[in-house]
């Protein structure tokens, strides 16, 4: 399949511009990590030591490709605010945003699909209208307005039955509390299933509302088949884009919702970064949100392919 | 207690968002208590009523506190956010220390007595005191921690009030000799800062070892710390919790959220704003201390318009204090008289109270060649709970004396960056201090944050007299003299001193009001035990 090869090309071109401005950007802010690490403590030898260990006398090119080269064998530098590796900081960050991405991920998708197709055949009937209004209305809220509504009545006043902040002991991993995962995960799903669910409803209708469709239907084809075989498919496509930015949005950090709950992901340690003017860890998670927002737009053109019998079979244009 | 930075809390700059968020959370709350009622069952134990009776021994306090992040250190003497001064506390102890009362008491130290000439103090050690490996505490260990602290090459946060500091000199195990270059008659009072904790020789951070009444169990920085009992502490009984975990958050609302649904046993530092509507909480109890912290204007005197004293006293009336302490401490502050140090017992409390005065303001503005008024632009950041709305709120109060003040907002890293010092007209926070620390951090030539360029030479030698007279009336007399200069003439706009308001579960008992500006009780959970059913 040459065209999603073609893609995969492009998106690594993409990933390496993303990187030379991300390290250009960092070259810009003024001041030098070795200073920011030193702060009021530098003196003209600390600051000479230190910059000799980190490599920042070298040209400005070669430190660009052994920051590269480190980013292939996960060394992302030292920190400046911890003084330890980078990767050591953000491991368990990391690993904690994506098991919020993919719980989130997990109950959205399903739900939004289903809702959205169910009111697409309910069309203009009240299951079409009590959903619509509902997602149109959670679609319209805040994150952090959905997360507090939800904390009120999950844990503090309503029925406290649910934590309403993360709190690991140190070293534990969040997933080992899975009650205190229950409402960011809920949040986020609240967030993420109206846009999925009206875009799904959208495209299904326009579907619906085609001629192959119609044409199954008249030559008999059960309807649940018809639904299944012709018209999901294709309706799949343009929501795969919608789905991808929500991940994409999740990947990212998201930093009310981490805040609201105390939750350890990578948007406050983001947030935390750009405070302390640590240099590294602010360009390590730049370049792996930029690598997420690539790769889920990656997959999601793979699902338009895949969808699309025109371009599936390569006879492109 | 005094750290000699002015408070630098690296917040994230997210205050215009948690104004709304806030609002939006003190709503959820009034709404939500009625609910409550109905339905009150937490995982804790259930005790309406604070605990009475003899301290019990036993359980585990988690005290939620905002600030800090990936910079946070257990080291002794580089405490920076209210996470890191919280932990050191509980780990280390110096020589003297501050209690509620703002009174000085011994610590590790049992006297410490000047020689007449103020220039050699005396400290007698504590005997019997261990470190948290067993060793015991000696006069080495005293000298080797000031060593370590005022290193020159790596000067830690203490330092700068040290600075009179020669040498620690070893007498013997039990009695070491402070021998400056300078008097200073109130020497003792730079060694009860939290930031001197007294370490062994071979202190290293990564093992942070004290004498502290607990010890060291696990620690991430920006989340969490768990500190267990000393089993060897030195007071009698103390601690009584089995365990203590410190949490960082980086969200009020997560903060209070964690109290109300149990999670947390005891958080620091609530927004003012939120005070009435969590004290409606019936499980929860609300710790309103009144302290000596100020968050100044900051005026240049040695730069226009401000060079002119006249310009300066017009600032200082065109405020109103009581309003000021209304809109940004919601009432939980008292009022301030553009002088530090209140509870210093030399302050000048003869001063009168002054007020807004606006045609007094625009008469000394017009003789300053300004009868049109004039335009100021006043740097603010979020560097602590209020500073930005008392910056909005005096730009509203000085519009009706001609003054139009520009509030330039910046976050909190650039406010303490290259310009920190430098602005002409800004803001600053500093916590409870007594005069001459305060002065020898702020308002000397020689100080280190000397943010209004204050150097006037009639102030600086009352000052000096100050620091060599031992007779504490005649020092007093010196300390009220050289204040009544600062308030005809100073840089500094000081309208409040805002309370420190924390809370906690019924059930958690022994904090008391603090007037250091430390939150829950100056952090000496030492003395904090839980009611109810432990086991």
């Amino acid at each position: 399949m040459p065209i999603i090869l073609r893609r995969l090309a492009t998106s690594v071109l993409i990933l390496l511009a993303v990187s030379v401005m991300v390290f250009v950007a960092t070259l810009l802010l003024p001041g030098d990590p070795a200073q920011a690490i030193l702060g009021q403590q530098a003196t003209p030898e600390r600051l000479a030591a230190l910059r000799e260990q980190m490599n920042l006398n070298d040209p400005v090119l070669q430190r660009y490709f052994s920051w590269l080269g480190g980013l292939f064998v996960g060394d992302l530098g030292i920190s400046a605010a911890s003084g330890g590796p980078v990767s050591a900081l953000l491991g368990e960050r990391i690993g904690a945003s994506l098991v919020l991405l993919v719980a989130a991920s997990l109950i959205s998708l399903p739900v939004g699909f289903l809702v959205g197709t169910y009111s697409a055949l309910r069309r203009g009937r009240t299951g079409d209208h009590v959903t619509t209004g509902v997602s149109l209305v959670l679609a319209a809220l805040p994150e952090f307005v959905i997360g507090i509504a939800l904390i009120t009545l999950f844990s503090t006043t309503v029925f406290p039955i649910l934590p309403s902040v993360t709190m690991a002991p140190p070293g534990e991993a969040v997933w080992n509390y899975p009650l205190q995962l229950v409402l960011p995960t809920l949040t986020l799903v609240l967030v993420v299933t109206p846009y999925i669910t009206r875009m799904m409803r959208a495209t299904m209708l326009e579907v619906l509302d085609s001629g192959y469709v119609e044409m199954a239907r008249l030559k008999g084809v059960p309807e649940r088949q018809v639904i299944l075989r012709h018209a999901l498919p294709h309706a799949l496509s343009p929501v795969a884009q919608v789905v991808a930015i929500q991940l994409a949005w999740m990947a990212g950090g998201v930093v009310v919702v981490e805040f609201l709950f105390r939750y350890p992901g990578i948007g406050q340690a983001l947030v935390d970064a750009v405070a302390n003017r640590d240099v590294q860890v602010v360009q390590a998670l730049s370049i792996l949100i930029a690598a997420v927002y690539i790769i889920v737009n990656l997959l999601a053109d793979m699902v338009g392919i895949l969808t699309n019998p025109k371009l599936r079979t390569g006879g492109t244009r | 207690m005094e750290p000699a930075t002015s408070s630098r809390l690296r917040l994230p700059d997210t205050s215009a968002l948690q104004l709304t968020r806030r609002r939006l959370l003190g709503t959820g709350l009034a709404l939500g208590l009625g609910g409550f009622l109905a339905a009150c069952s937490g995982g804790q134990p259930d005790v309406l009523a604070s605990p009475e009776g003899p301290p019990q021994s036993g359980g585990t306090l988690r005290v939620g506190l905002s600030g800090g992040g990936a910079a946070d250190s257990l080291d002794a003497h580089s405490p920076v956010s209210t996470t890191d001064i919280a932990r050191v506390v509980n780990l280390y102890e110096s020589l003297l220390y501050r209690d509620e009362n703002y009174e000085l008491q011994p610590l590790l130290a049992v006297s410490a007595t000047p020689s007449a000439d103020a220039l050699v103090w005396t400290v007698d050690l504590r005997k019997g005191v261990t470190f948290h490996d067993g060793r015991p505490l000696t006069g080495r260990d005293v000298a080797a921690t000031f060593k370590r602290i005022t290193d020159p090459d790596d000067p830690k946060t203490g330092a700068s009030s040290l600075s009179v500091l020669d040498e620690v000199a070893v007498i013997n195990d039990h009695r070491v000799e402070f021998r400056l270059n300078t008097a200073a008659a109130t020497f003792d009072d730079s060694l009860g800062q939290y930031a001197l904790g007294i370490v062994p020789e071979d202190y290293d951070p990564a093992t942070p070892i004290g004498t502290g009444p607990f010890k060291y169990q696990s620690f991430t920085p920006g989340r969490s710390s768990l500190f267990v009992r000393n089993e060897n502490y030195w007071r009698d009984n103390e601690p009584y919790l089995d365990e203590l975990s410190i949490l960082n958050f980086d969200d009020d609302d997560a903060l209070i959220n964690a109290l109300l649904s149990t999670q947390v046993d005891a958080v620091g530092q609530i927004p003012l704003a939120l005070l009435e509507v969590i004290d409606a909480d019936p499980r929860i109890s609300i710790l309103n201390s009144e302290t000596g912290m100020w968050m100044p204007f900051t005026m240049r005197v040695d730069k226009p318009p401000f060079d002119d004293n006249r310009v300066r006293q017009a600032f200082r009336l065109a405020v109103d204090r009581e309003q000021m302490i209304e809109q940004v401490l919601s009432g939980n502050g008292s009022i301030g008289n553009d002088l530090y140090s209140p509870f210093d017992p030399g302050y000048a409390s003869k001063l009168p109270q002054r007020v807004q005065d606006i045609a007094r303001a625009k008469e000394l503005l017009a003789d300053a060649g300004y009868p049109d008024g004039l335009s100021v632009e006043l740097v603010t950041a979020p560097i602590q709970a209020g500073a930005v709305e008392a910056a909005q709120v005096f730009a509203q109060q000085a519009a009706a004396a001609g003054i139009d003040v520009k509030i330039r907002r910046v976050d909190t890293t650039t406010f303490f960056g290259d310009g920190y010092l430098q602005w002409d007209f800004a803001q600053d926070f500093w916590y409870t201090r007594n005069f001459l620390p305060q002065v020898n951090n702020s308002s000397l030539p020689t100080a280190p944050y000397n943010e209004t360029h204050w150097d006037h030479p009639e102030f600086n030698e009352l000052v000096a007299q100050a620091k060599g007279t031992l007779d504490p009336d005649k020092r007093n007399e010196l300390i009220a003299a050289a204040q009544e200069i600062e308030y005809n003439e100073g840089g500094y706009i000081i309208w409040g001193h805002p309370n420190q308001a924390d809370a906690y579960q019924q059930y958690v008992a022994g904090l008391v009001p603090n007037r250091t500006g430390l939150a829950l009780s100056g952090f000496e959970f030492r003395r904090v035990w839980l009611g109810g059913d432990l086991s």
